[in-house]
Formats: structure tokens, sequence, C-alpha cells
């Protein structure tokens, strides 16, 4: 069963333009120049119920514009956005009792209050009675240790103490959706596996769909089975992540450490992406030069070590993004 | 649709007391603005005594109507500031994007963003108000009457910055033309309107709603008159409405932003 589907979902933002320096400023005052920016443009894609979804794309390729229209926040100039069944600019207040959000880069909660209180007041937003409210509260604080600061103000908790108290927060109604915009910016690598794992957690055991924007490559590899990426506002690719793994990793990496300096293989297939002293760095296509047959064109007698590995996805993924904007 | 209506009274009620609370973080700030609040507004008591000693009557006004006056539009004013602060901090909050929050919340959009700040000084208003009718001024009658016209002018005050502050929605910059007209609001509040003809006296009695708000309330209380007195129920209820619609069109205009953080 889907539950987000979008159809053409299209929106344009109007920028006021002007030329530099004072002159320019006068001008526009009485030849005001708009400029049409499409950040959204005729995207369709579906999400079914369960799914995690990592929703991604360079700077303004309309990600965020894309979850705020699926949320209720702008309002989208053309097409269609069904979410849980509901129109989410007509159905805003409905839509949001289903929903979660967390924006990594704003914060919800009060800093003068503690994640108690704060847990409260969106208790109270979502209607809960104080009994459910409570409840709940005991049970996400276990799932996310909140216990030992879940009453100290927040404005006093670290930055990943914070974002587990938002992402709480949104958790508070059990919500079918969590969109989930960086919620791992700024955080430490500990952290961050931490709140990826307890998201994996919630997907797997409570089924909730996850909606995924992040630059993070290690978000989206380790929490997402599907990608969308999108650039200048259009969807480049939709694939799983397994495909894209399959189809863009038939390139190897593979560095060698020798015991002096030798001249590096060359062979159709074999690129040289660095060489240092005795330590050379060389990309492998394997649609065109088998792994076996590149090891052959090193002398084994001088090799110390030898590493083989897959392009990081984070290459690809700017590979990708590159090839969209040459419009290959 | 009660439970609704309950519900969302328990939200905005939660938010004005997690505001005063965040306040009073700080005791002597909390005091002090409070007090100083009050002593400003005394002072204005001053140059009334010495010009109501050159001339008994200044535009139709004695020295204890000019207290009303002073008391209603501090009452008013300072109601709307400890309910409403955010509506008079509309377009600092469009133009971020500041409005994001409280969309993505089951809740009436307009009440949950107004809500959402208070302002400590404005107590001292409040206090300052209700300290000058009952020196002054006190009757049981003139004091059910003033609340009553504190609660019209509080919410024309705040009808009349949530449309102000609505035109950022279609206008950059129009928060400087908006405040510009909130600060006439509260100047003009300040005098008796029987100084004002012609073009002045028609703009504060239809462009600035200051004469529905603060001078018609005035009248009433120093002569009682039914008819006004539904006139003044009737253009409060009337701008707010105006002012609702006018918010959420400009919304559907709403642009968003990705700058930090939503709450300070």
């Amino acid at each position: 069963m889907n539950v987000i589907e979008t159809e053409n979902l299209s929106k344009t933002f109007r920028v006021k333009q002007k030329e530099k320096g004072i002159a320019g400023s006068m001008r526009a005052i009485f030849h005001p120049q708009i400029k049409e920016i499409p950040a959204v443009n005729r995207v369709s894609f579906s999400v079914e119920e369960g799914e995690a979804l990592a929703f991604i794309g360079p700077n303004g390729a309309g990600k965020s514009t894309t979850i705020k229209m699926l949320t209720g926040i702008l309002y989208p100039d053309g097409g269609r956005a069904e979410v849980l069944g509901m129109d989410p600019s007509r159905k805003r207040k409905p839509l949001a009792c289903k929903i979660g959000t967390v924006f990594g880069q704003k914060e919800q909660l009060w800093t003068h209050l503690t994640p108690y209180d704060n847990f409260r007041f969106f208790g109270a937003i979502y209607d809960l009675s104080d009994k459910e409210t409570e409840s709940r509260i005991r049970e996400l604080a276990d799932i996310f240790d909140l216990n030992s600061f879940v009453n100290t103000p927040v404005r006093s908790l670290s930055l990943g103490q914070r974002i587990r108290c938002e992402i709480v927060a949104s958790l508070i109604h059990r919500p079918r959706i969590l969109f989930l915009d960086e919620p791992t910016i700024g955080l430490d690598p500990v952290v961050k596996e931490n709140i990826r794992s307890l998201i994996r957690q919630m997907n797997k055991e409570l089924h909730t769909t996850i909606f995924l924007t992040s630059h993070d490559i290690g978000d989206i590899e380790k929490l997402c089975k599907r990608i969308i990426i999108v650039n200048n506002g259009q969807i480049v690719l939709d694939n799983s992540m397994s495909h894209l793994k399959y189809h863009y990793l038939n390139r190897k990496i593979l560095e060698v450490k020798q015991q002096e300096e030798t001249a590096p293989p060359t062979a159709e297939g074999i690129t040289v992406l660095k060489q240092k002293g005795s330590h050379i760095k060389l990309e492998v296509d394997t649609g065109v030069l088998r792994i076996n047959d590149a090891l052959r064109l090193i002398n084994a007698e001088h090799v110390e070590d030898i590493t083989i590995s897959n392009i990081p996805l984070e290459s690809i993924i700017t590979e990708i993004y590159k090839s969209a904007d040459a419009g290959i | 649709m009660l439970t609704a209506v309950k519900n969302q009274l328990r939200v905005c009620g939660l938010s004005v007391r997690y505001n005063i609370m965040r306040e009073m973080l700080n005791r002597v700030t909390f005091l002090t603005n409070i007090g100083f609040m009050i002593l400003n507004n005394a002072t204005f008591i001053v140059q009334w005594i010495i010009l109501f000693h050159l001339k008994e009557d200044i535009g139709g006004y004695h020295m204890s109507d000019v207290m009303l006056l002073w008391g209603l539009a501090a009452s008013s004013y300072g109601l709307s500031r400890i309910l409403f602060a955010r509506a008079f901090a509309l377009p600092g909050l469009i133009i971020n994007g500041k409005l994001d929050a409280y969309l993505v919340q089951p809740k009436n959009v307009l009440l949950s963003v107004i809500t959402s700040a208070t302002n400590t000084s404005a107590i001292g208003d409040l206090i300052y108000g209700y300290l000058i009718v009952c020196l002054f001024c006190f009757s049981v009658s003139r004091l059910l009457l003033f609340t009553l016209f504190t609660i019209t002018g509080t919410v024309i005050v705040t009808a009349f910055a949530l449309l102000m502050g609505s035109l950022t929605f279609w206008f950059v910059r129009a928060d400087a033309f908006g405040d510009n007209m909130i600060n006439c609001l509260i100047s003009f509040s300040t005098y008796p309107d029987g100084i004002f003809q012609g073009t002045a006296r028609f703009l504060l009695y239809n462009i600035i709603p200051v004469g529905m708000a603060i001078y018609q309330p005035i009248h009433i209380m120093i002569e009682f008159d039914v008819r006004s007195l539904l006139t003044v129920l009737g253009y409060t209820i009337l701008l707010s409405a105006i002012a609702i619609l006018v918010f959420y069109r400009g919304l559907r205009r709403y642009s968003s932003s990705n700058l930090m953080e939503v709450r300070q």
C-alpha cells in the first residue's frame, strides 16, 4: 500500500533580481525584475508503507521543498501530492496527527524547558491525555535512553541529546511516516550511529515509513533500501540501493604498496588515480578489464600490500549529480 | 468540535504559561522590566497635570478622561503583548521561514504562532492600566466596562498587528511600514481624539483602528450608549475576521527558508 504518492508535483519560487550597486537598487524600485525558479519540477514517485527511502540531491535540488509540500508547509503550484490518502495542503491538521517531522537544522523544542515538559507540551498538541503522554514518555525515554537527562533544561543538553529529544518529540503521537531532513547534521560519529540504529529499529519494529533527506552517505547507506536522487528539481534516479551499487560499482579501487618505486601498469580500463613513491592507486573498470587481469599486470614480487575496494557511494552519487547537470 | 476548541485552548494556555516561565527565569530582570514599564507610563501623568493646569479642557477631555484613555491604551496594548506578542513579530517569522514548526502541528497555525511568545514589560502596561482606573476614576460599572474594552482593544490591536505583519507575505520590507502603522496606533491612542480633525480624524477611525480600539470605548465609559457599544463589538469581530482571512491567504504564499532554529 502506498502511503505517499506524487504526480507531476511542482513548485516555483519567484525571486526578485537586482543589478549591482545603489543604482541597481534604485532601478529595482521602478522596474522590479522577478525571476521564476522552479524548485520542484513535475516530480512523480510513490512510497510504500514501511519503506525506508533516501531522498537526496545537492543543495538547491528541491529536497526540502518536496518534504515541505508533503508535510503541508508549502502549497504546490502544480501536480498532485497525497500522503496517507490526504492532500497535505488541504488536510494539514488531520495529516499532522499521523506524520512526524524532524528538521535537523531547526529545533522545535522550548530550550528553557526540560525534555519532559516539552514532551508534555507535544502530548497536548497531539491531543493525548495526560496518562497516554506519561506512558509514551516512559516508553520513548527507555528506547532513546533519555532517562539521565529528561529533567535537564534543553539548553543545557549536548547536540546529540537534543536531536534525540527532537526525534522523541516527533514520535510522541506514534506517527506512521517520519520525515527526517538532515537528522544527523553536526553530530559526532558515535551519536550519528546511535541515532541511525534507533531509526532503523523504529522502521523494523514499528513499521514506520522513513522519508530521509541527508548529505551524509552513512545515513543513506545504513538506513535506506531505496534511493531517489533529485537535481534541479527533477528526479534523476529512482531505484533500490542494491541496484545502484550493482550498476555503479563496476569499478574497483586498487591500492598497491610496493617495495620500490615502479611504473604503474598501463592497459585499457585502468586509470591511475594517484602515485606517490611506491604507493599507487588505480581505478579498474571491470567492464573492460577483469580484476584478475589487472592484478596480473602488477609485479607480484615487489608487492608489500594490496587492497581492493569498491568506489565510495559518495563518489557514485556525485557522479550522478554531475551527469544530470551535464544532461547525460 | 467542542473538544477540538478545548484542546486548542489547552495548548494556547500551556504556551502562554511556558512563555511566562521563560521570562521568569531571571527574577530580577522580570520584576524590573515590569516595574520600569509602570514607572515609564507614570511619567506622562506629570505632563498631563501641567497641561491641565494651563487649560481646563483639552479636545473635550478632562484630567480623569485622559487618565482613563491612558489606562485603556496601556491595558489593551499590554494584554495584546502578553498573550499574542508574536503577532507583532510576524514579518520576521515569515521572512526567516520560522512558521514551519507551527505548520506541522495539528493545531490552528495562527493561534499557535501568535501565542508562542510573551513580553514581560507588557505585564507592567496591564497593571498600570488597572491601577489608573482604580486610582483616578473608579466605579464598579466602569471597571467592568474597562475590562470589556481591554479585551476588545486587545483583539483590535492584535488583529491590526496581524494585518500589518501579513503584508510581508506579499511585499518584501513591508515590516517597516507595518511597524510604523503600529507605532502610530500606540502614539495616537494616548491623545484625546477631540484634538484631531479632518483627515487625521478620518485616518484614526478608518485606517488606523485607534478610534474603535480606544476613543469610542472612552466615550462609552464617560457616557454609556448601547449603539456605540454594539458598533465597537461589531468592528472588533469584523477586523478580526479580515485579519484572519488575510493571514490565511498570505500563508498560501509562504515560501519557508532553510535558516537555523525556530524557537528562541
